[in-house]
């Protein structure tokens, strides 16, 4: 008897644990249902998108258009085409949602011309024989009084070793191109690790603000992106940054900071934005979604660099002639 | 299975460090004596049978993080656990610490995502004899649980939102009920036609439960990731949250624990552990289903 009561007292104490997990936590919110998913993507982004206002985006209007196109019992591939389709209103490649059979996106470099060619590059400036010194390609141009250097992607993997070969090999020069043309972006402490070669000061870039609450205006204080210089070599010499409707997030964060940067200039085409920093997250049907939570913001405060950072020189390719870079021939002739 | 293993080999290593078999040496350990009327304050701590407890076990979880995702996620992930444990009759008190580690998975809808995580524990715990229950011979007792514990998770399906730490510190309230289960006279039995003998053991059955009465949290901030990346200034607290008075916490504990002659002791444990922090957009919940083996090496003689 005493047995009995024993394993029934062990027996109660395991079923009632798991029975007040049940009254503390509600229910898991799994669903596939069309609405539960849209209206839950749909507040998410109402609450914690950051460029509503610059953007100038009536998302509650977006609501109504989409959840119209929505219906009990429609395909995996419909609801995502609606998902998909409201998230590409925001204007924004840092907003997409993932699925097992698919990834939406806004597509922004379509939005300006194609300004650049790595063959038109390799063929008729820097030769086969240029250099492959971790992520960047180089070499001189015009009589070894100009270098070039290609960035074709933010991967993280800027070293001090690298920068150092770059440097010094160019360091006699009058002065650097650097090529961000349809550099989409990556890891933002590359952006760091390059641009601090180009100071020889602390330098105030830009400031940056992140969402603290719901409404579509409710950010931090603006707090200040200081640039610092490298203790390693520092190139002083006028640097010309190259880029276009494809340089993209790290990219443009990259041009942004050339605004700051007395011997920086920008030439080429409007960037592409992506100044947010892009969160991400999981729908109740198990999709994954990523959208911009914070704004970067010029040196007055402005963020409208997110439509994209504008070149100090604006020059665009004509694809009349395709031995010739427009773009990199006016760099050559700004840095004589 | 590898952990069952590792676990009933820890088990035989023990016991074989010990003869199995009960003596009545003990009985002053676990209940007063005359003597202590005569023994000082000091002295008669210095009697509290003290031990430093090893524990193995397994734990069976789920947590569910709403800033980042509305789905559970679970796993059986492994637990060590290290701690100071001193206890008789009239008080105990348990300083140590416990480690989590495995992989949580979520799985529907043809999506399928992971997170790893790491999960520190440090706790204290203090406990007062009160007369409850003495009648039906149950020693119960009262006192406080202080518990910090940490997490760690890494889930590259939330891409910038993947790395997540939450620090959580509660004090909770506690009573726990200790019957004593001990044989105390060997029986000869018969199974059939065979015959066998049940020795002496002394063993008890313990249940605890934990309340919180403080629940505290450091967390991230609104939109869950921070800035400090794009600021060139990386921090690992980025945008983090404190909060005094946030969520619930409670928990149970059922232990058996024998006693073993050299006065090392044996305890087989099921904790279940539940608690939750924040509210609507980011609220944290997370539940524990831990089977935990203990070997208690006595430090004192006592």
């Amino acid at each position: 008897m005493i047995k009995i009561l024993k394993y029934s007292f062990i027996f109660l104490v395991l079923f009632s644990s798991t029975s007040c997990e049940k009254i503390l936590f509600e229910e898991e919110l799994a669903s596939i249902d069309p609405f539960v998913n849209f209206n839950y993507l749909w507040e998410e982004c109402d609450k914690k998108y950051a460029y509503f206002e610059v953007k100038n985006i009536d998302w509650d209007a977006v609501k109504e258009e989409y959840s119209a196109k929505l219906y009990k019992g429609m395909t995996q591939d419909s609801l995502f085409n609606v998902l998909g389709g409201m998230l590409t209103e925001l204007r924004d490649d840092h907003t997409n949602l993932f699925s097992e059979f698919n990834v939406s996106s806004f597509g922004v470099s379509y939005l300006g011309q194609d300004n650049f060619d790595w063959r038109i590059i390799v063929e008729n400036y820097i030769t086969q024989d240029h250099y492959r010194t971790g992520p960047f390609r180089h070499n001189f141009l015009d009589n070894k009084e100009i270098g070039y250097v290609r960035f074709p992607a933010f991967t993280g993997e800027i070293n001090g070793i690298n920068l150092d070969f770059i440097l010094n090999r160019y360091i006699d020069t009058k002065g650097l191109i650097i090529d961000l043309r349809e550099n989409g972006g990556g890891a933002v402490a590359d952006v760091f690790n390059l641009l601090s070669r180009f100071v020889s000061s602390e330098t105030l870039v830009n400031f940056s603000r992140i969402k603290n609450g719901p409404g579509h205006d409710d950010f931090s204080q603006p707090l200040p992106v200081i640039l610092k210089p490298s203790s390693r070599l520092i190139y002083t010499k006028k640097v010309a940054v190259l880029t276009d409707r494809g340089t993209y997030s790290a990219g443009s964060f990259t041009s942004l900071a050339t605004k700051a940067i007395p011997n920086m200039v920008l030439i080429g085409d409007t960037t592409g934005g992506g100044l947010g920093l892009p969160n991400g997250g999981q729908l109740p049907n198990g999709w994954q979604y990523r959208f911009s939570i914070t704004q970067a913001l010029t040196l007055d405060k402005s963020p409208d660099f997110e439509n994209g950072v504008p070149p100090d020189i604006r020059v665009l390719i004509d694809w009349s002639d395709l031995t010739k870079d427009e773009i990199l021939e006016r760099a050559i002739s700004e840095l004589q | 299975m590898h952990q069952t293993g590792f676990s009933i080999l820890f088990l035989l290593i023990f016991l074989f460090l010990g003869d199995i078999n009960y003596t009545q040496a003990q009985s002053k350990n676990s209940h007063p004596s005359n003597d202590d009327s005569i023994l000082t304050k000091k002295e008669m701590r210095k009697q509290i049978p003290m031990y430093i407890a090893i524990g193995l076990g397994t734990n069976n979880s789920m947590f569910r993080d709403y800033a980042t995702s509305p789905l559970d996620y679970s796993g059986r992930v492994s637990q060590i656990s290290l701690s100071r444990y001193k206890l008789n009759y009239k008080r105990e008190t348990e300083l140590g610490f416990s480690y989590d580690f495995g992989s949580y998975q979520n799985s529907y809808n043809n999506s399928f995502a992971s997170s790893d995580l790491k999960r520190f524990e440090l706790y204290f715990s203090k406990l007062y004899k009160v007369k409850l229950f003495e009648a039906i011979g149950v020693n119960t007792k009262l006192g406080f649980l202080l518990a910090g514990n940490g997490n760690f998770r890494i889930n590259r399906a939330l891409q910038n939102n993947g790395v997540g730490i939450d620090i959580f510190a509660n004090l909770l309230g506690s009573i726990k009920f200790t019957k004593d289960i001990s044989r105390v006279v060997a029986k000869d039995k018969k199974f059939l036609f065979i015959k066998y003998k049940l020795k002496e053991k002394k063993r008890d059955l313990a249940f605890r439960i934990n309340m919180g009465l403080i629940n505290s949290s450091y967390r991230n901030g609104y939109v869950y990731t921070g800035q400090s990346t794009i600021l060139n200034d990386a921090m690992v607290f980025d945008d983090y949250e404190f909060d005094i008075f946030s969520g619930i916490r409670v928990s149970s504990r059922l232990d058996y624990t024998r006693y073993l002659n050299n006065k090392n002791a044996v305890q087989l444990s099921y904790i279940w552990d539940a608690y939750s922090s924040g509210e609507e957009l980011d609220e944290f919940l997370m539940a524990h289903h831990i089977i935990r083996l203990t070997l208690l090496f006595n430090t004192n003689n006592r």
